[in-house]
């Protein structure tokens, strides 16, 4: 037996409360008297296994409205619409002329959403539910009244407050008749309940000595919630719509300085670390090669070059394991252990001389590409189809237990910045902002005294949220512009660029070395020694990790980046890559998935603001139709909505899977 | 006698309200209500008044008739659900206590007792309704009362110098149409505010009593002004009590004052109603001052 | 849904007296509202000490069959323990107490209510579910909860300045009811019979 059927009633997995019903015949016909003109919006309904989408309380209401003789305007059908600024985009221009009255079918919560939204008079077809006590994500039974003053440690953790339907607090009334209690026969009084667990532990001791329980019934007020409510929301809706603040754990590396990784005796350089077309080898086995010598030729427009990172000897050209795509055709090379630099290394003009095709034609010959993981090459990034007027450094590093950004900003500050001065020169921009989140407060403080005398660069400090680093919603957040659907960032005449990338094209220009290396964050609570190196590209990530004294124990889940949108990492006999910006060593969870409850926290914290719970269902359905149509081309795979499911969906597994399919569909 | 009667007689009712002690000594208080209110029509005696705990309503009520007083029973909603209340309203029936002011009570988070779990089960108005259905010979679930049912005159009050009028007449009219024979009003300190809420008031057709506290001092003018609902002292009143410190602390200035409004006020309404807050005393003086 | 706040630290430090420590903290509804960074302190305080045998920190413990599979890996250091102390809410508590029903198992929060349920972002009003919904009566303002004395036939005698006796932070509600009705021209709805609340619907209607 699962341990869960104990909380379950038989034959029902998951308490299915939803939370409020049509009002009787007989009200809803005295309510209908004297209006017309009907307008009717209903709620989805919440908290309740997602089966079907439409509820049948809306036809059966617009039913008896019609024979009651009324005239039904139209009509709408909205999941959580108490999700007001969702609802608001919703119900925008919606309700048709001629509208007289808004009838709304939904908890209170809705009613009076769009109570404040409509300007007509809204009145309420249903009554809410009652679920207080109900508030446990997995909805399996009634247990929290939520008092404020928690009593569970003096009852061996049986709620009196819940169990006892008198709420007493110091012990049983007499009632109680064969051990159940004297409102509902079917019910165990919570006090002997108590008492049995209470012996059982040994702690009847415990609970005699107990002063007499007296309840504050002034803790729970109107006060304290609102305020809780104020703070809670400024804080999510800080910036832009959804994000989620996960814990950031940053503490394991954020004050270690950069420290060179030993030079690795072979590296194993992939073909493809950028988006687009994997290069095309130019070396062949038994080449020599030196430090910053292609070895890789650019193999399109959207594609890179690959440069060596070590001077030494080609001893393969083969497919090699890949963090990201499996496998790749690499290039291996024997380290000499000199570090020759290759001729083509040398410094470039001073950026004053250089034009900015010029620079451009620099940092695609150098194989810069996106390091915040996406690998988009840069050069194409720094010619963008329409003008722009503002350069966003994105400081943010907002993923959880990075910190290679960070460090870089500390230890590498003027580099950054002569990059930044580059990416402004090269796209022809007024402006740039190197936004930094405030739980790095000693980067900002540098960074605002490095651009104290640069007219055109500002400092922005923004509040920490995931996932702020996201382009999208870094504009939005910094610039207030709403990048539109499948477009980019210089259709809002912004350029976002990441602070390694940068500091990269400052390395390109002043010493003309094209991208060999990067610094990685090998961190996680399963890590004995975490660190922040400097590691040339193509070093084992498994030398990294032993290197920092391997895992504690064997119960260990490494990724490639970040918790959140990093990659499991099966196999850590994979090579560092341009866009590796950490390898994390973290626990295992093993969770199983369980039905969607339809609490709508996945809608709550989508950055995009997407559904994803239709993606779950769908996927599962192979309704890639229906996926397309709820927009699924949009999601980031920023994974907020995994990390909060509470019924542990692999939402982003599945979303994957319906953009490929979307993507197949043309 | 219920004074719902000598409004029908047409006499300009005179109540006055006593506050029960913290304790069970009540020898001090009847006195007092005996020396100086028992000319009057009628004694309110408050309900944990503030919220603050007290010796009951009911039992203060019982005393003050035994002593020949008539008294009016104030009845909160804070403390007591619908079963206790309309128990306590039998009670009051057997004792033979006729007058009732229904209110929905101060919160108890403004009294000494914060933590107390805070009633409404019923507000003012189901309150009335609640004892108009008793008189109706039901309870409140629809169970029939044994034997004759009870009769009082229901009382109410209403805040005609507050912030919103026009909330505070709908609010009266719910009472009225609950069944609420008379109205006892907040204490007022701007008649003409009074007097254009009393204009609006008469279409209910039921009696008002002018509610009146006694100025004490010019602290206590500044307290009320900042913290009691309903309630703004005009700083003429109050630069009348700083004129004379003595005079003041006399209660000769407040009783002139509260005098001068009763006048003022007294065509338009059916009666006053003193809350003397400890100048019981007073009362005599105040009403000869007023002509009553 | 429910906000966690840390029990006083006298409390808690004369609970953990004298006593080896296994610590759950729920993240589940961290976005509501948890006192992480508090929690983790007192937590690495008592580390130092000696006291804990261990750590997890996870989320919706309130789900049974998830909370056991990620204890199952910890049974070890949970023995090693006098007590399991839960950082979540009461649910979370009351979920881990009934899996270890030998164990003492006590709770490191106190549990508010949060009513205006959506996803994670609380609404600014609220909703009591009462399951007699007198919107329709109050111009689409919830007088349950837009009222401290959750009054349903109009205003107490308490406001003052149109603020609140109970919170001058806080409007009174019947006020604003009055206002909304009067702006939509339905000021007739104050005409209804009196209202009397059935409080017995709130289980019953969730049957």
């Amino acid at each position: 037996m699962k341990f869960a059927d104990q909380f379950y009633k038989e034959g029902d997995q998951l308490e299915n409360y939803t939370k409020y019903k049509l009002k009787g015949n007989d009200e809803l016909v005295s309510l209908l008297a004297g209006k017309d003109n009907l307008f009717v919006v209903a709620c989805n309904k919440c908290f309740k296994e997602f089966e079907t989408v439409d509820e049948p309380d809306c036809g059966e209401f617009e039913k008896i409205a019609v024979e009651q003789g009324k005239t039904i305007t139209g009509s709408i059908k909205v999941d959580f619409l108490c999700n007001k600024i969702q609802t608001e985009k919703k119900l925008q221009d919606i309700i048709p002329e001629g509208t007289e009255n808004v009838f709304v079918i939904s908890c209170g919560l809705g009613i009076q959403t769009v109570a404040d939204l409509a300007g007509k008079p809204v009145f309420a077809a249903s009554n809410s539910l009652n679920y207080r006590g109900h508030h446990g994500m997995a909805l399996t039974k009634k247990s929290c009244d939520a008092c404020a003053q928690c009593y569970l440690n003096i009852t061996g953790g049986i709620c009196p407050i819940v169990d006892c339907s008198k709420s007493l607090v110091n012990g049983q009334c007499g009632g109680a008749k064969n051990g159940k209690c004297e409102v509902d026969g079917n019910k165990d009084c919570a006090w002997e309940k108590i008492y049995r667990r209470l012996e059982k532990q040994g702690r009847l001791e415990e609970f005699l000595k107990q002063p007499v329980q007296v309840r504050d019934y002034s803790k729970v007020n109107f006060k304290v919630v609102n305020d809780y409510v104020k703070s809670i929301r400024e804080n999510r809706l800080e910036g832009y719509y959804g994000g989620i603040h996960p814990s950031e754990r940053k503490e394991f590396t954020e004050h270690l300085a950069l420290e060179r990784f030993p030079d690795p005796q072979t590296v194993v350089i992939p073909l493809s670390m950028h988006a687009g077309a994997p290069a095309n080898p130019v070396v062949q086995v038994g080449d020599t090669v030196k430090v910053g010598q292609k070895i890789g030729e650019s193999a399109g427009f959207i594609s890179s070059p690959i440069h060596s990172s070590v001077s030494g000897t080609v001893t393969a050209i083969e497919t090699h394991k890949h963090a990201t795509r499996g496998e790749c055709l690499s290039v291996v090379i024997q380290s000499d252990g000199k570090n020759t630099l290759h001729e083509s290394v040398k410094p470039n003009k001073d950026l004053d001389s250089l034009t900015p095709d010029e620079i451009v034609e620099i940092v695609r010959e150098a194989g810069i590409v996106g390091m915040g993981g996406a690998g988009f090459p840069t050069s194409v990034k720094l010619k963008p189809p329409k003008p722009v007027d503002t350069i966003l450094l994105n400081g943010c590093e907002c993923e959880p237990l990075l910190t290679a950004d960070h460090r870089v900003l500390l230890e590498f500050a003027d580099d950054v910045l002569y990059g930044l001065k580059a990416i402004i020169k090269t796209v022809g921009a007024q402006k740039g902002i190197i936004v930094i989140e405030d739980n790095k407060p000693d980067a900002i403080e540098l960074m605002q005294s490095k651009v104290a005398d640069c007219e055109n660069i500002e400092v922005v400090v923004a509040k920490t949220k995931y996932p702020q680093g996201a382009e999208k919603m870094l504009i939005k957040r910094v610039m207030g512009r709403q990048v539109p659907r499948g477009g980019l960032p210089a259709d809002v005449g912004c350029v976002v660029s990441n602070i390694s990338t940068t500091k990269a094209i400052a390395d390109a220009i002043q010493k003309g070395m094209p991208l060999v290396e990067r610094v990685v964050t090998v961190t996680g609570e399963k890590l004995k020694k975490p660190g922040n190196y400097i590691v040339k590209i193509g070093t084992n990530t498994k030398e990294l990790i032993d290197y920092c004294g391997g895992v504690t124990d064997e119960d260990v889940m490494f990724k490639a980046g970040g918790p959140m949108m990093g990659f499991v990492l099966s196999d850590v006999n994979v090579p560092i890559m341009k866009g590796s910006n950490g390898i994390i060593a973290i626990d295992t969870d093993q969770t199983q998935e369980m039905p969607c409850i339809k609490c709508g926290r996945c809608m709550d914290v989508c950055p995009m603001e997407l559904s994803p719970l239709y993606y779950a269902k769908y996927a599962d359905e192979e309704n890639w139709q229906g996926m397309k149509d709820k927009n699924v081309m949009d999601c980031l795979e920023c994974r907020c909505c995994e990390y909060i499911c509470s019924s542990k969906i692999p939402l982003v597994t599945k979303i994957k899977a319906g953009k490929n399919a979307v993507r197949g569909m043309k | 006698m219920r004074i719902t009667e000598a409004f029908e007689r047409g006499e300009f009712v005179v109540t006055a309200e006593v506050g029960p002690p913290k304790g069970f000594h009540i020898d001090h208080m009847l006195e007092e209500a005996k020396t100086y209110l028992s000319d009057i029509t009628a004694v309110n005696v408050t309900d944990n008044q503030s919220s603050v705990m007290r010796l009951g309503s009911l039992a203060t009520c019982k005393a003050l008739k035994d002593e020949g007083l008539t008294p009016i029973y104030q009845l909160t909603c804070r403390d007591r659900n619908r079963i206790a209340l309309q128990s306590d309203l039998l009670s009051a029936a057997m004792f033979g206590i006729e007058n009732l002011l229904l209110l929905t009570g101060d919160h108890t988070k403004l009294g000494d007792h914060p933590q107390a779990k805070p009633v409404f089960d019923l507000d003012s108005v189901s309150l009335i309704h609640t004892v108009k259905r008793l008189e109706e010979g039901f309870d409140l679930g629809g169970n029939e009362l044994v034997g004759e049912p009870p009769k009082f005159a229901k009382g109410a009050v209403v805040s005609p110098c507050s912030d919103s009028i026009d909330a505070q007449l709908a609010k009266m009219e719910r009472k009225v149409a609950a069944g609420c024979d008379y109205f006892q009003t907040q204490a007022v300190y701007e008649p003409e505010k009074f007097i254009q809420f009393m204009e609006k008031a008469k279409q209910f057709g039921k009696p008002v009593q002018l509610g009146i506290v006694i100025p004490k001092s010019v602290g206590m003018c500044r307290y009320m002004n900042a913290n009691v609902a309903g309630i703004h002292i005009p700083e003429e009143m109050i630069d009348e009590l700083k004129a004379d410190k003595e005079k003041t602390k006399a209660g000769i200035t407040g009783v002139e004052i509260a005098a001068r409004i009763i006048k003022e006020c007294k065509p338009y309404c059916q009666g006053v109603h003193i809350m003397a807050l400890g100048w019981e005393s007073k009362v005599p003086a105040l009403l000869k001052e007023a002509g009553l | 849904m429910l906000i966690t706040q840390l029990k006083a630290q006298e409390t808690l430090a004369s609970l953990v007296d004298g006593k080896k420590v296994f610590v759950i903290n729920c993240h589940g509804c961290k976005e509501v509202s948890f006192p992480e960074k508090e929690a983790a302190e007192l937590q690495k305080e008592w580390a130092a000490a000696g006291k804990v045998t261990g750590v997890i920190t996870t989320d919706y413990i309130c789900n049974p069959d998830n909370m056991k599979l990620r204890l199952e890996k910890h049974m070890s250091e949970i023995e090693a323990a006098d007590m399991v102390l839960v950082f979540s809410c009461g649910v979370g508590v009351q979920t881990v107490a009934e899996y270890l029903e030998d164990k003492m198992v006590c709770a490191g929060c106190d549990t508010y209510p949060l009513p205006g349920y959506q996803g994670v972002t609380p609404l600014e009003y609220d909703c009591d579910q009462c399951g007699e919904c007198y919107l329709n009566l109050t111009g689409g303002i919830c007088p349950i909860t837009a009222c401290s004395k959750s009054l349903v036939n109009g205003q107490c005698g308490g406001s003052k300045n149109g603020r609140c006796e109970v919170d001058s932070d806080m409007e009174c509600g019947w006020e604003r009811i009055y206002r909304r009705l009067a702006q939509l021209g339905r000021l007739d709805a104050l005409k209804c019979p009196t209202q009397v609340r059935n409080f017995a619907t709130d289980d019953e209607v969730s049957k």
